[in-house]
């Protein structure tokens, strides 16, 4: 039971940061590789303003949330719009988006350092409590909550909102979209900001259940991350968290049963005998391409 | 003629080096049906397009009911009443016909219902099958759809993109009477076809485009009497 907490909690935020990832890989159809340094500013910047600023972490959170956003909104524009009228935009943007990630990492590493971070000790609550014999901290239960209604508010925004209609008809057809008189420019640029938004605090989130951020933590969990929504299903949400969770749950259990250094290889082939039985990703459908 | 709803001056829209359209003016009276004919590759979409704020065009001013609209975007013209039913159709394939109908009418909260239920009167076909996927609409029914989703947005102006492509002649028959339809009701149409001669029956004034430049405009019924213009410019089809 504890071991299925833990993977639920660690599952829960690369869940949150899979989907970001893919609501701009899935809907706008770019995949956006510098939401790995999005993670990590997110991390980072979050330790700063509770360390040095003294600021409460529920604060903090909501702060890393809009400095995701604003960081979502210069990436579409600074890396992708420039290019969007290129023949080969989706591998431009591609490049793009790295380089733009190595640019915010260097930035953070010149405000910050090269060291491992943590939150100062008293910065969050040390409450703990047993459910059916398993010790829960008072943070994960906070940590899973964040996650989860960050999620369905997204689910939801995607699914009924106007905007969401919005993305979905960028997705399928951004000429037709123009046409009719969507704004193309400012709803991708809201795309990535809300994208960006829940990575910066899935990078926060992180650090809290861990205790340690540093400037790699980005690019361990953009893998994982990428393996997730391939496996959830290009662009579902649903498949998303559903990939998430398996992937937290089968990384904690490998570590208990198996050994540490064989927490990946149990994951990823886990993900990959997935996609033997189910090509399409568990939530995909099937592509059908009409002529 | 009254002022024109729509006018293009010195009009060049340029790919790269290639120069698609060249110095092309042009007048939109109020109310009336214009058509651009011309050959594939005369420019005509490119023409269609910078007007609708698709593209941007390398010279030249479009003013619309006497405003200056050469920079606005796609999605101010469209709020404006200056709508395309572009090439093609573009319509939604994945999404409802309903769905693909909702989205003409993005900038119309109020109205949309009652637009949307205008539109299921007149197409009766679009209301039966308003919840299947519009992917699984046929040609004819595509273009119908293409053209409601337009009228949804309440148009001042309506551009229509070569509607009669690839369409059997009974379907022909029928776009075009829902664009003479369109008209009487008070709006402005701008008509671009292939299909010249069906064009100029329809229209009231045409213009003849060859390599992105107007070899010949006049009163539609006057450019389908001329013989030069026949045989050098609209084939004997």
């Amino acid at each position: 039971m504890q071991l299925f907490l833990d993977g639920i909690f660690l599952g829960s935020i690369y869940a949150l940061f899979a989907i970001g990832f893919t609501l701009v890989f899935g809907i706008l159809d770019r995949l956006n590789l510098a939401h790995a340094s999005v993670f990590t500013a997110g991390a980072l910047v979050g330790i700063e303003v509770v360390s040095r600023f003294g600021i409460s972490i529920w604060l903090a959170i909501p702060l890393v949330l809009v400095l995701g956003a604003l960081l979502g909104v210069l990436i579409e524009r600074i890396a992708f719009r420039p290019l969007a009228g290129r023949h080969d935009a989706h591998f431009a943007g591609l490049i793009s988006s790295i380089a733009f990630g190595a640019i915010i990492l260097s930035l953070l590493q010149a405000l910050f350092g090269a060291d491992t971070r943590r939150f100062p000790a008293d910065a969050f609550p040390q409450a703990r409590f047993e459910i059916l014999g398993a010790t829960v901290s008072l943070l994960q239960v906070i940590i899973l909550v964040i996650s989860v209604s960050l999620m369905v508010v997204l689910t939801w925004l995607v699914a009924k909102s106007k905007l969401g209609r919005g993305m979905r008809t960028i997705a399928e057809n951004p000429h037709a979209a123009a046409v009719l008189g969507l704004n193309v420019g400012r709803i991708s640029s809201t795309t990535f900001a809300i994208s960006s938004a829940l990575g910066a605090v899935a990078g926060v989130l992180f650090t809290l259940n861990v205790n340690a951020a540093q400037l790699g933590i980005g690019h361990a969990v953009e893998l994982k991350a990428l393996a997730v929504i391939v496996v959830g299903g290009m662009g579902s949400l649903p498949g998303a968290l559903v990939g998430g969770l398996i992937l937290g749950l089968s990384e904690v259990l490998a570590v208990n049963y198996i050994g540490s250094s064989w927490r990946d290889m149990v994951a990823f082939g886990l993900l990959f005998l997935i996609l033997i039985l189910r090509p399409q990703g568990l939530f995909g459908a099937r592509k059908t391409r009409e002529v | 003629m009254s002022d024109p709803i729509l006018s293009v001056e010195g009009l060049q829209v340029n790919y790269g080096r290639v120069e698609a359209v060249r110095n092309v003016s042009f007048e939109v009276a109020t109310g009336a049906l214009v058509t651009l004919v011309g050959a594939n590759g005369a420019g005509k979409t490119s023409i269609l397009n910078a007007v609708s704020g698709l593209i941007r065009p390398r010279h030249g001013v479009i003013k619309f009911k006497g405003q200056d609209i050469t920079k606005w975007p796609a999605h101010r013209l469209v709020k404006a009443g200056l709508v395309q039913v572009p090439e093609g159709r573009e319509i939604l394939g994945t999404l409802t016909v309903a769905e693909n109908l909702s989205l003409g009418g993005w900038h119309r909260g109020s109205t949309l219902n009652a637009n949307v239920a205008r539109v299921y009167d007149r197409f009766p076909v679009l209301f039966e099958r308003r919840r299947l996927h519009a992917g699984a609409l046929s040609g004819g029914e595509q273009q119908m759809l293409s053209i409601a989703r337009a009228l949804i947005a309440e148009p001042e102006i309506l551009l229509l993109d070569e509607p009669s492509m690839g369409l059997a002649p009974k379907i022909v028959d029928e776009v075009f009477s829902v664009i003479e339809e369109i008209r009487s009701t008070g709006t402005t149409v701008v008509l671009v076809e292939q299909n010249a001669r069906r064009a100029l029956a329809a229209a009231d004034f045409g213009y003849v485009l060859e390599t992105g430049e107007i070899t010949h405009s006049g009163p539609a019924h006057e450019l389908l009497a001329d013989e030069k213009v026949i045989e050098a410019y609209l084939g004997l089809d």
